[in-house]
């Protein structure tokens, strides 16, 4: 697979009468409009020549690549990807070959191999953040030395602390990232085209939000419907109408699955055990959510899908997307996801949490027994599973299915 | 009424049959795992039958357990070794606050409160820590593995192993012989290093008193013995440590139908 035949293949398959074909395949509305989007966005990287394409790491403002219509491209994103499509072996073995540590995060590992295995569009610039992730302002920057585009990459320094100085010194390069990618691109700043930016990542804002509400009651979901898929358009396509779209029909969907849900409430049953889920999850083939299902617990909720940020100010983009990258749990201390994750346990009366661990992902792993010991004093137990999000070589398919069989027993042994 | 639990564990299944009139054990069985967990369980299952003069049809309820328990069909049902392991411990201590079991391919250790479990930590992905880390070190040095714990309690000083990995332990210690090493210092330096990786594991969890040990390791009085010193505490013992996965299965059998 390369990028010849991925361009041939969204050629095919972006074509509307096809895509919404394929889309109408989904059981889940939501679930169609994402993959719908996701293609959509991806046939935009590989084959639309008239905007520049920028890779971007995850915790970058895409809205300010929106702005200057730059086409967004996630290499994190697109690594998650590769295990999905089973290609990822391959991958990790080309990153293998260029001196990629084995320690290194499998998400970047991978991306790197594709990389050089020309699956990814080749990129006019590269932005990273330090927020959360240590390996993707260095692995960022290698991309960029690979595309031999080193004068565009643009690393963000989000300070450690929040404080009137770390949103100067933010806001302040931000802006100087806008100016800098607008004359090299020759455009014009457009602020009027910022603030509808801004305008639309608010509206997606209001939306997540209001999905996430809904969700504290919300027990019976569409099949296979799994929030931790939504990476995305949560991430990456805020500021555009897609993200808005896609989170009003998933209200709306969700919606008449909660009516359903309250409609069932005669027969209440056995409740399902609710289940906080940590950090992210295997994005191969996995069967840990059908073990979560047989043993009669659910996840209802996804500390990833939490909205961490304020309402932004269309009159002050700048200074806005600064104070929603300060504001990132993941940044700073780890009391600042702590204080998140213990608020979600209440808000979504949780039964028990479980932190997939990723491979090299220190921010995750790194903070294990803290979150473990807080949620503890709540009486939530959690379980912490050593594993891989990409590489399903580097995980023990029967040890991750025992731990998480028997962490949900002991779960629905309590009363 | 009686009930069955088989324990299919990577290198040993064992089989228990209870009597739910005074929770007596009528019969049990070990024997060697091989290559189909499917024929080891049938094996053993029979085995316990034939010991305990009954049939099939007797058992009111069989659950499995341990690594191969999705694969065995006259299983009522499946339930991991966590609680079977805490739930056959308890019935021989009921006052237990913690579990430490080593088996072939795993350890663990399992916190419990008022009798049940409430948190556990596995080993990670390699053999250290294991069963069979000891064995293939007792194969490499040609000593029975029955030795060890003699050898472990009459010798002074011990020579650290290094090496986490199996494989490059075995190399270490035999490149340790070679070097002319005292092979009872190295069998020393080989228990501590399971010992230590299991008291970190304790350690994690948090130790509370009492506690028991399981499974086939729990047998060698050498491990036991190194455990106690590290984690400064006494460690109880079962009659047959070995069955305590497949004695918890056949309890917990009892809430079946």
């Amino acid at each position: 697979m390369n990028q010849k035949y991925i361009k041939r293949l969204l050629g095919i398959i972006a074509k509307k009468p096809i895509l919404y074909t394929y889309g109408s395949t989904f059981s889940s509305v939501s679930d169609k409009y994402l993959n719908i989007f996701t293609i959509e966005s991806l046939r935009n990287a590989y084959s639309d020549n008239s905007h520049p394409v920028g890779f971007g790491s995850l915790f970058v403002p895409y809205e300010m690549l929106h702005a200057l219509e730059i086409t967004p491209f996630p290499p994190e994103v697109m690594a998650g990807f590769t295990a999905g499509l089973g290609i990822a072996s391959q991958t990790i073995k080309q990153s293998a070959s260029n001196w990629y540590s084995q320690d290194l995060c499998t998400f970047h590992r991978s991306a790197s191999g594709a990389l050089e295995l020309d699956v990814f569009p080749k990129p006019d610039f590269i932005l990273a953040t330090n927020l959360a992730c240590d390996a993707a302002q260095k692995s960022f920057y290698i991309y960029s030395k690979k595309y031999g585009i080193e004068k565009n990459f643009y690393l963000i320094d989000v300070p450690y602390h929040y404080s009137k100085e770390s949103l100067q010194y933010l806001t302040g390069q931000l802006k100087n990232i806008y100016m800098d990618i607008s004359s090299k691109t020759g455009r014009e700043p457009d602020y009027s085209k910022f603030r509808e930016i801004i305008s639309l990542s608010n509206e997606f804002r209001n939306w997540a939000v209001k999905v996430n509400d809904l969700r504290k009651d919300l027990t019976e979901y569409p099949p296979y419907f799994n929030a931790l898929n939504y990476i995305l358009p949560f991430h990456v396509l805020p500021g555009t109408e897609k993200a808005v779209t896609l989170y009003k029909h998933m209200y709306r969907e969700l919606k008449k699955y909660l009516a359903i849900q309250q409609g069932k409430n005669g027969s209440k049953g056995n409740l399902p055990k609710r289940i906080l889920w940590l950090h992210l999850k295997p994005y191969y083939k996995s069967e840990i959510f059908d073990i979560l299902k047989k043993e009669n617990c659910i996840v209802v909720f996804e500390e990833i899908n939490y909205v961490y940020w304020p309402e932004l100010d269309p009159l002050k983009p700048f200074e806005s997307l600064a104070k929603k990258m300060l504001s990132h749990f993941l940044g700073g201390k780890i009391d600042n996801r702590v204080k998140v994750i213990l608020d979600i346990a209440r808000e979504y009366k949780i039964d028990g949490a479980v932190l997939f661990s990723h491979w090299g992902c220190r921010q995750s792993n790194g903070g294990a027994r803290i979150i473990k010991d807080s949620l503890k004093k709540l009486g939530i137990p959690t379980l912490v599973i050593d594993g891989d999000c990409v590489d399903r070589n580097n995980s023990s398919h029967g040890q991750i299915k025992t731990r998480m069989q028997g962490f949900l027993e002991i779960l629905n042994s309590k009363t | 009424m009686y009930t069955c639990g088989i324990d299919v564990g990577s290198v040993s299944t064992e089989a228990v049959i209870l009597d739910g009139k005074d929770n007596k054990i009528l019969s049990y069985a070990i024997s060697p795992t091989g290559s189909s967990s499917k024929n080891a369980a049938k094996n053993a299952f029979e085995d316990t039958l034939n010991k305990a003069k009954l049939k099939s049809r007797d058992i009111k309820a069989i659950i499995a357990t341990g690594y191969g328990r999705i694969n065995i069909p006259f299983a009522d049902k499946n339930i991991t070794e966590i609680s079977c392991h805490a739930r056959g411990a308890i019935s021989l201590f009921p006052d237990l606050k913690t579990v430490i079991d080593i088996g072939g391919q795993d350890s663990k250790v399992i916190k419990l409160e008022n009798g049940s479990p409430i948190d556990f930590l596995m080993n990670d992905k390699c053999a250290a820590g294991t069963g069979r880390f000891l064995e293939v070190m007792a194969k490499a040095m040609e000593i029975d593995l029955e030795h060890f714990a003699p050898i472990f309690i009459k010798t002074d000083g011990k020579v650290d192993i290094t090496s986490t990995c199996t494989v490059f332990a075995e190399s270490e210690i035999v490149s340790l012989i070679g070097q002319g090493v005292d092979k009872d210092k190295i069998i020393k330096g080989l228990i501590y290093s399971i010992a230590n990786r299991i008291t970190s594991m304790v350690e994690r969890i948090g130790l509370e008193e009492p506690v028991c040990m399981t499974g086939g390791v729990a047998k060698n009085l050498g491990v036991v013995k190194a455990l106690e010193e590290n984690l400064g505490v006494k460690i109880k013992i079962p009659d047959e440590p070995q069955i305590t996965g497949a004695l918890g299965a056949a309890y917990l059998s009892q809430n079946i139908g």
